[in-house]
């Protein structure tokens, strides 16, 4: 697989968090995006287009990330989802790993630690 | 950020104008800061010993240090320590307003000595409010006397300051708060922090001020209140509540949150109003606890 063919779905509430995850993903070299507002939108998108990597906010209305990454892990047992949230509190890293979430970012992340999850991916 | 403190203080008890108080802000960028004003600040000196060594300097081609020990005002080690000191902000302010005559040395080493009375700051603390410590300063301004979450909502305003130095303007710092019955808020984003410990947290602003705040922690400008302005402020509240949480996470309260929400011109009740001024306007944080 090559880098740019590596398809990544980025959840989060705030729509600036989308844009600026993306813009660091582009600049990664990691243009294939998509993008969800909440749980269940990202859950949609994951059984449509069953993307290679997840970042996943917790926060988030209707559905939040933890029961999403569970929904996720349920459909795909192999999904690759990294949480990525301010509240990185020990109760929401355990729940999320838990969750099948394989990485938990606290944010405000660095774009050196997006691109090291990236690269590790590989 | 303690020299926003100060200045206001200098403003406030009429030790000088607000068009001194902008001029010296200008000027203090090129200050060269003095012997003298470090050690009055520090306390080693009165501002009589320090006006006779400036006299001396005027017939002795020596440096201040050098007269002052040799008068015995100063040890050697003394003027070590204030050469090697931190260059305070306000001790900027301070030199800038000296520089431009709007203060003499007796009137600064008063106003130093004022302002540790008047808010009963002991040596120690006023060590640590100079060095800008968060915690401290907002443990001397900021009064919830007989609240029961006083400890943890003061560690809440601290951590909501510092973000706002880390993300918007380190020119910041806090009005008197209060605490009403009923609030008439403006333009707000509002996230409810719960378990343990329940807070409703606001971050409440005039349009054009939310705007320009947004603009900050976006980091692009934005015009209007559109929803990128809404999200970029809902963001920064979230981000910091995020944080309290792994704070206090860490100390064994777990708490959680809800998803913030923005709203415009709606009453709440019985909460905490901390106006925080900054360069482009003030905001307001609201806290109440449910």
């Amino acid at each position: 697989m090559t880098e740019s063919s590596l398809k990544i779905l980025v959840c989060d509430d705030s729509m600036l968090i989308r844009k600026k995850l993306k813009e660091v993903l582009k600049s990664c070299g990691y243009g294939n995006v998509s993008e969800a507002a909440n749980g269940q939108e990202a859950i949609d998108i994951y059984k449509e287009s069953n993307p290679d990597l997840v970042f996943m906010d917790i926060i988030m209305p209707f559905k939040n990330g933890i029961e999403a990454v569970k929904e996720i892990i349920e459909f795909d047992k192999d999904a690759k989802v990294v949480m990525a949230s301010s509240a990185g509190t020990k109760e929401h890293v355990k729940e999320a790993i838990k969750a099948g979430a394989f990485e938990f970012v606290q944010k405000p992340w660095e774009k050196e630690q997006i691109n090291k999850i990236l690269v590790n991916l590989k | 950020m303690f020299s926003q403190y100060f200045g206001k203080y200098l403003l406030d008890e009429k030790y000088l104008t607000k068009s001194q108080l902008n001029t010296a802000l200008e000027h203090q960028k090129s200050v060269r800061l003095k012997l003298g004003v470090l050690a009055i600040n520090a306390g080693y000196m009165n501002a009589q010993q320090a006006s006779l060594v400036h006299q001396m300097q005027t017939k002795v081609d020596k440096r201040f240090g050098e007269l002052a020990v040799e008068a015995e005002y100063l040890k050697e080690e003394q003027v070590e320590e204030l050469l090697s000191s931190q260059r305070f902000g306000h001790l900027l302010l301070a030199q800038a307003l000296i520089d431009k005559n709007y203060m003499s040395l007796e009137k600064f080493e008063g106003a130093i000595y004022e302002y540790k009375k008047k808010y009963n700051i002991s040596e120690l603390q006023f060590d640590a409010i100079q060095r800008d410590d968060v915690d401290e300063i907002i443990n001397i301004y900021v009064n919830l006397e007989g609240d029961k979450y006083e400890t943890e909502i003061k560690h809440y305003i601290a951590l909501f300051m510092r973000n706002i130095i880390r993300f918007i303007d380190s020119e910041v710092y806090t009005n008197k708060n209060t605490k009403v019955e009923e609030y008439k808020t403006s333009c707000a984003v509002s996230q409810r922090i719960k378990n343990s410990i329940n807070l409703q947290t606001y971050i409440n602003a005039k349009e054009e001020v939310f705007v320009k705040f947004a603009s900050k922690y976006a980091e692009e400008e934005l015009l209007s209140m559109d929803e990128m302005a809404k999200d970029s402020v809902g963001e920064f509240l979230n981000l910091n509540n995020g944080l309290y949480l792994v704070g206090m996470s860490n100390i064994g309260i777990e708490l959680d949150m809800e998803p913030q929400s923005v709203f415009f011109e709606k009453t709440i009740a019985s909460t905490y109003v901390l106006p925080i001024e900054l360069p482009f306007g003030k905001i307001e944080l609201l806290i109440s606890h449910l």
